[in-house]
Parts: C-alpha cells; structure tokens; sequence
C-alpha cells in the first residue's frame, strides 16, 4: 500500500468535519475489507484514512417509532446475530449469512457494503425489498432517502464528497413484513452472487398479494427492483403459476452481463427461477404469520 | 510396532492434560523451544506393515502449532526485498529501459535489467526463457526489471518509477490461430510449434474402414494455476569467498542449482540451493524463476535478498496447466468395442517451453485411454502463444486427455445404447495388453478397478 | 507514525507502527510472530486469520491501528509443543495438514468456531471453515479433526482419534 494518513475517531460530529475539510483527500474505512483490498492494488495514495468503525451512535440497532435504525457500522456478523433483525426483517440476516466468510463478515460493515455498491453486494436486494431508507450526513446537517436513488452505478453512489453515510432505516410499517433472500454464487463459501433475490409481501384479508417487492442483485449496474413484476404481482392471488410469471417479467427487466463468472442468459435464467423460489418463500411466512394472528 | 505405541501415549497424554483445565493460552515469551520432531525408527530385519498403519506425519506437530518455517518466514540481518517489474504487455520490443528514478529513491540499494543476467535463458528443455526480457516481451507476466529496497514498501513504489519504452507487437491469444503460416510469431524466426510427438500403431484408415460407428469429437479444458497458498519465495545471499546461497521453496533443487549455474554463469559447485519446507507445489515450483534475480541483486548490494512473489504474480509469472484442444475420431464395431482411434492434440503453450516436452509424451502415450485399440494415430504438439507459460502440474498432461477419451466413451455408450461400465469392461486393458507406444502391460487390474468401484457405488443405478 | 497498544497472546506491546503497516505485518516483522501466514493479500485465502477479541478475522484486510486497545490471539498463543489445543491434537491424529501453509489460519478458525457453537454440525464446521482455503484438498481429513476435537472439547471423550474404540 502506497503510505498514507491515518485517523481514528469515536466521535460522529468530529468525522463528519474531517471529511468536510479534506474532501475527495479522504476515504472513509469502515470495515475496510473492501477499502484495503482497493489500497493494496492502487498505484495512488488515498492521502487521508479516516477509521469510523469506533463510533459508538454507528453501532447501534434499535427499534423506534420511525422504524428499525441499523447504524452504518453494524457488522455482517452483528446482523446475523442481533435479535431485533432476526425478529423483525429475518431475511436481513440470511443476507448477511451470505456474504464473504466468517472473517470477512466479523469485519465488514452494512454501511461499507452499500457504499461500495457492487451490484453483486448481498445487502442491498433485502433492504430495498424491504423499502429502506438511508441517512446522510455532511457538514450541513443530514438528508434522508428511499436506498433506491441511493445507488447510480457500479461503484457509484449520491454521496457527495464530504458525506458520510450513517444509518439505514427500514420503515416500522414494514418491519415483519414477509420476506426471504435466495444467492447462487460459484460456490457455496465466500463466492461473489452470480445473481441474488430477495422478495417481500403481504397477504391482503382475500389473500392477495399486496405491496410485492422484487429486488435483484448482480443482474444490473447496481441493485434495482423489479417493477413490472412487482406491477404484474400486486392484486393477484399467491398461486406458483403467477409466482413463476413475476420471475418470468423480472428475466426480461433486468439487464445482466456477460462475464467470466457467468453469461448474462444464465443469469436470467437464474432470476426467473430465484424469484419464483423467494416469492413461495415469502408467501410461505406470510401465510404462517397470518396462522399464527388468527386471521382466516 | 513399539515406536508406535509410544506415540500413541504421548498423545493421550497431552489430551489428557489439555482436558484437565490447565490453561491453554500462554504467553508468546514463555514458550518453550521447539525440539527437533520425533522420528519414527523400525528396529532392524523387522518387517513393519506398513499399509493400513496410522502414521503421524513428522512435520504434523511443527505444522500444527505455526512453527515450520516457510522462506518469507525467515529473516536475515540486513536483509534487503526484491520485487519485479511486470511488462504488462503481450508482445513488445523494448525500446528502452529507464532505472534512473527508482534508483535515486532512499531505500532503494540495487535495480538490475536483463542486461545484467550473464546468461540470459534457461528452461528444462528448451532454453528459451529469458530471466528477464532485454529485447522483447514475450507475455504480459515476464519480468522487465528487478528492484533490490530495504522494505517491500519502498520497493514497490520503486517499480512505478521504472520507466519502460515499448513498441507494441502483434500478438497471438488461440493456440490454433498460431498454428496458421500467417500468425504473429511468437519466437521469430522459429515457428509457433515447438514440440511435435507422433505415434502410430496399425492403420487407422483401414481400422475406421472396418468400423460400424465412426465418432468425432472435440473437447476442450482450460488453463488452470495451481495457487498454492505459499506464493514463489526465495532468499539469496553470497559469503565472502565468493559462493552463494540461495533459499527456495523450489521443488528441483538440483535442476534448480543447474539453472542458476548456466544464468550466472559460475561454476555449479559455487552454488549452493537449499530446499526448503513448501507451502504448495502441485508442480508449480519445478523450476527457477527469480532465483538469478535475487542472486545477482544481493551481489550487487552486498546483502541478503528476499523475494517473495505477489498473488498476482502466481497468475500471471509462473507455470499453469496447459489448455488442451483435442480432436478424437474412434471407430467401433456393433458391440461398442474400439477398431480405431485417431487423436489430434494441440497443447497451448504460452510463451514459453517450460515443461511442456514432458506433458506433451505424456498426454500423447496417455491420449488413447486404458483400452485394447488395434489401429491408433496420435499427433500432439505444443504450440507458443503470447500467454502465461504452461508447465508441469499434477498429471503432467493426463488429466486433460482422460477428460477427452472418457467423454467420448460415455458418448459412444449413449448412442449404441449400451451400459457405460459394460462398455469399459468391453475395451479395458488386460494383462498382456499392448499400449500404442508398443509397451507389454503387466499386473493390469483396469476392470476388476471398475467392477469394484461400480460395486461401491451400487452401478447400475436401480430405481426404487 | 501511530502509537498503539494492544495484547497479543497475553502479553502487552506499546508500538509505534506507520499507518499502511496492516495487522499482518505488524504480527510478523514487527512482533515475529510468523504462524499467521501472507496467501493472497485480499481476505481470500484464509491463512493469515487471527482471532481478536473472540472474533476470528484476516490479518491482511486490517490495519495494525486498528487492533488498537484490542486483544490479538495467533496460533503462537495457542499452545506449546507438550501441551497441545485439542483441535491441534486431533489435526495431527489426523493427517489434517499436509505443506501445512493454511494450517494456523485454518485452527484459528476452528477455535473461533467451536468458541462459540461447542457442538457444530458436520455443516456448521464447514460453513465455519468456508473462510479458508487448502490447495492440498485436506478439508474432508480437517472436518473429521474439527468434529472429533469438539468431543474431546465437550469433555465427552478423551480420544483424540475417534476410531481406536470402535476397532478395539
């Protein structure tokens, strides 16, 4: 690694000012399993490391009025074991479990993860499903956003230099909400997603499919959902038939690559058959929660 | 049988002990020295059985415990790092070199060019790499420039500032575009096949004649690094008489001290090669790579030198498996049983001879499969590439051939409609056999192999 | 330079170390520490895992400023010659390490395992290992050792091999 500065600090406030005054100067480490790797095969120095993976406020889940806060420095590992997740968005968890090795996700951070934005992440296919939002701060004060408009490209985000992303919140309305996370990767450990799926929905009083979401990963140049086969979904009755039609829409909508990993036909492929499996899943825990409240 | 025993005590002792609450974690000053490993000896004229014994290996303890020492765990006082200067490009003409800044950089002792090497070739066949390219560049992965610092750090950032002029050349990728008279030509002025075998047994024209079912086919497999997790790693350091020592986690020490003797052109006895424990070879480790760098750069300085190559480096600067193109045409008769096989196989060579010689006679005496064929052709060549160079690894060849003929067995069995073991067992070699190389085979138990691993496996499948 | 102080094997170290130092080459060229091995560089290949502060993670992906404050365990601090870990006990009974390269990375990862699940599944010690890899493919011979060390662990029984009950 070529040399370069280094900053820890446990303080929010005092992060965000660093940043502030060094600018694109900066790189923020959170886990730093993706930032070293990128320093060793850089032939540049970042100039300043700012450490922000003591900050206490980043380490925080919590449940709150306005919905489940995961602070950006939340561990892959913390995630599979914080009882709050596996609670209230389980899918979330099974995520995490997916990503890297024990290693890696003893290290590796939410916030690092969606900030790299690799389309292949493992994190963000739940989180949109599960209509996420995240917050930015900067010198300015903080913004809010639908994690959608946060991602623009492969290794590219909204975040502006100077701002630091925070927290994730996955709104109260849709904490419970029925959900399920399905990867294929080259192999079983440690394996990039050739392409992964998560699907979330509710059962309406009829039992109809009510507010699908489809998010795809590894399948676009960043995380995206499926809209037509959310569109094509919503209203109609759970039968595998309708559920193998949304994977069906969701094959033509997103647009894959070809790659040494796989071409992007197989990885159509792999969607339709993902989705159809998440979207059974899904439905699966909705029909048992609706078991479990007493519902018809 | 009684060395054995006392194996077996003392590790029940230890489990023994571990069990009983002693603390395991110790500080890293307290722990003792660690004692030559215990040797198994047999007492004398007592025949030991030695299938079906447990064994504990005698590195197993030192392993366990993180104390074998690998070369980049070994450390001499004064010791400098060496790290090599990647062309990057395929095929080029070096228009020029420039050293000048990385050789003013502090920390920086030593930089060397392939104009420093006395003997600028070597290969165990043919010796047609350079240590380092002086004129051209042959693959992406060959080395350009060496440089000797006091710490990885400072030699790395050294190579950025080595400064190489190139003027691109034509390039060839597909083994079978370099077999064409108009390729680019890897080696000029030679041409692109380097290494031909030829066997041939009857008269394939006749044994295809005779022949009910003719199949063609083509198969192909990729090339393939070995990566073994201890990366190329060597230590070099001179006395004052003038001999050097070289540490290496090479495989062929005494192949190895040749290479060294020819490149440095010095008498072999001046040279010493010391193998050391290996972390992975797989084949990968068979012969020098930057052994005569790190020689000439701790001559240069005056200290040791260590060089410890990058993961990228084990892609793209040594040995890997070779991709095999392979064209079988067999010829069976009604019952499935082989007449005539010919056999075309075109070994992507890369850059550069290596081992190649040797994997080409294997693949091609091993390319017709363990079965009785009256009529075979056999043409295998090895063809340059402007690629990674292809070496020795596990199997030398018979691994990709096996891919080929066993595919094609499986789809002739398919097509005749007949049981994949059955019609193994129809064309299996027996004792006596002759194999296309005229070879008389002995002690052959290819079908009483396939009857018991068909027994294991519970062949043929029944439904339930 | 930065100054830190952390514990590694029980014992305490207040260093100096330039910011680009990672944890990896703070263990072996500043502490000599040599069991933890450089593989790949990139938290691929497993043979530089640590265990810090209970969590195993790869000593070529952190900074040696950030195992500030924290307490490091190598496989240095893990045991000594006459009295062996049970993991590496039973990795020796079993032939599980043959160059021995991934050996350190691959029992430390085991510790942490069995550390926090003492009764994995065939499958949880899989998943536990997924992190390292072996080019000499001894995983089914290291899977065999993780579970039979577990027994001994459990204090379940004393017999390292697992099989000498059975044949006697």
């Amino acid at each position: 690694m070529r040399a370069f500065d280094y900053l820890a600090t446990v303080d929010l406030r005092q992060a965000v000012r660093l940043l502030d005054e060094h600018g694109t100067s900066a790189r923020i480490l959170a886990g730093g399993t993706d930032l070293l790797a990128d320093l060793k095969s850089s032939s540049s120095s970042p100039g300043l490391i700012i450490d922000i993976s003591r900050i206490k406020e980043l380490k925080v889940i919590e449940s709150t009025a306005h919905g489940l806060r995961i602070g950006a420095m939340v561990t892959h590992s913390e995630i599979m074991q914080s009882a709050l997740i596996r609670e209230h968005c389980p899918a979330l968890a099974d995520a995490a479990r997916t990503i890297g090795a024990v290693q890696t996700r003893n290290l590796g951070t939410l916030g690092g993860n969606l900030v790299t934005a690799v389309p292949s992440m493992d994190s963000g296919a739940t989180l949109l499903a599960l209509d996420a939002r995240v917050v930015l701060a900067c010198g300015g004060g903080t913004r809010e956003m639908p994690l959608t408009d946060f991602f623009m490209g492969p290794r590219k985000t909204v975040l502006r230099p100077g701002e630091l992303l925070v927290e994730v919140v996955i709104p109260a309305c849709n904490l419970g909400k029925p959900a399920h996370f399905l990867k294929t990767g080259l192999r079983k450990g440690q394996a990039l997603a050739l392409v992964n799926v998560a699907a979330s929905l509710w059962l309406d009083a009829a039992g109809n499919i009510e507010e699908p979401r489809i998010a795809l990963g590894a399948v676009a140049p960043s995380v995206i959902r499926a809209m037509a086969a959310e569109r094509y979904l919503a209203g109609r009755s759970p039968q595998s038939g309708s559920m193998a039609e949304a994977g069906k829409i969701a094959a033509e909508e997103c647009r894959p690559i070809n790659d040494f990993r796989a071409t992007a036909a197989y990885r159509r492929d792999l969607v339709a058959v993902l989705v159809k499996r998440a979207l059974a899943q899904a439905c699966e825990r909705a029909l048992k929660r609706q078991h479990e409240r007493g519902a018809p | 049988m009684n060395s054995k025993s006392i194996v077996d005590e003392k590790l029940h002792a230890a489990v023994a002990d571990s069990t009983t609450g002693l603390p395991l974690l110790v500080r890293s000053e307290m722990l003792p020295a660690v004692f030559p490993v215990d040797l198994l000896v047999p007492d004398a004229r007592q025949q030991t059985p030695a299938v079906g014994q447990r064994v504990i290996r005698t590195d197993a303890r030192q392993h366990g415990l993180g104390q074998t020492p690998y070369i980049d765990d070994m450390v001499i006082p004064g010791m400098l790092y060496a790290r090599i200067k990647r062309a990057g490009v395929a095929s080029a003409r070096i228009l020029g070199i420039d050293t000048r800044e990385a050789e003013a950089m502090p920390g920086v002792m030593a930089v060397i060019t392939g104009r420093d090497i006395p003997v600028n070739s070597f290969g165990p066949s043919l010796q047609d790499q350079p240590v380092l390219a002086t004129e051209r560049v042959f693959h992406a992965g060959d080395g350009v420039a060496a440089v000797a610092a006091v710490s990885e750090q400072i030699a790395a950032e050294a190579l950025a500032k080595i400064r190489v002029e190139y003027e691109r050349l034509p390039a060839v990728f597909d083994p079978l575009e370099a077999l064409k008279d108009d390729a680019p030509k890897v080696h000029p002025p030679a041409g692109n096949i380097y290494a031909r075998k030829v066997i041939c047994r009857g008269s394939v024209e006749q044994g295809f004649a005779d022949s009910k079912h003719v199949f063609e086919q083509q198969y192909r497999t990729q090339m393939v690094e070995h990566v073994p997790i201890e990366p190329h790693a060597a230590i070099a350091l001179w006395d004052a008489n003038g001999r050097v020592t070289v540490y290496s986690s090479l495989g062929r020490i005494t192949l190895g001290r040749a290479d060294l003797a020819r490149t440095l052109r010095m008498p072999i006895n001046r040279i010493r090669l010391v193998g050391t424990f290996v972390g992975g070879n797989f084949g990968g480790k068979n012969e020098i790579t930057q052994e005569p760098v790190l020689a000439l750069l701790a001559r240069k300085t005056g200290r040791p030198v260590k060089g410890v190559y990058t993961r990228t480096e084990e892609f793209t600067a040594s040995t890997t498996r070779h991709p095999f193109i392979m064209d079988y045409k067999t010829g069976v008769d009604s019952n499935g049983r082989i007449l005539a096989r010919k056999v075309r196989l075109v070994l992507d060579g890369g850059a550069y001879c290596s081992w190649s010689e040797t994997t080409l006679g294997k693949a091609a005496i091993l390319s017709t499969g363990p079965y009785k064929i009256e009529h075979v052709h056999v043409e295998a060549m090895a063809v340059y590439t402007n690629k990674t160079m292809t070496g020795a690894m596990r199997g030398f060849g018979a691994p990709q051939v096996c891919f080929a003929y066993e595919s094609q067995m499986d789809e002739i069995a398919s097509t005749l409609d007949i049981d994949p073991l059955e019609i193994r067992m129809r064309n299996a070699f027996v004792n006596g056999s002759i194999s296309p190389t005229g070879q008389v085979l002995h002690s052959v138990v290819v079908r009483e192999s396939l009857l018991n691993a068909a027994r294991r496996m519970n062949w043929p499948e029944v439904d339930s | 330079m930065i100054d830190i102080s952390l514990t590694v094997n029980g014992g305490r170290h207040e260093l100096s170390v330039s910011p680009e130092t990672t944890l990896l080459g703070l263990l072996r060229n500043q502490l000599g520490l040599t069991g933890a091995k450089l593989g790949c560089d990139v938290g691929d290949c497993g043979a530089c895992t640590v265990i810090i502060d209970g969590r195993s993670v790869n000593a070529c992906l952190m900074l040696a400023a950030q195992a500030d404050g924290c307490s490091v365990l190598t496989i240095e601090g893990l045991a000594t010659r006459e009295q062996l870990h049970p993991i590496q006990q039973a990795f020796e009974v079993h032939a599980s390490l043959q160059c021995g390269f991934c050996g350190p990375g691959i029992i430390l990862s085991a510790k942490a395992l069995l550390d926090g699940n003492p009764d994995p599944s065939r499958q949880d010690v899989r998943e536990g290992l997924s992190g390292n890899l072996c080019r000499c493919t001894g995983y089914a011979k290291m899977i065999e050792a993780v579970l039979q060390a577990a027994c001994v662990m459990r204090g379940e029984t004393e017999d390292v091999d697992g099989k000498s009950k059975a044949g006697s």
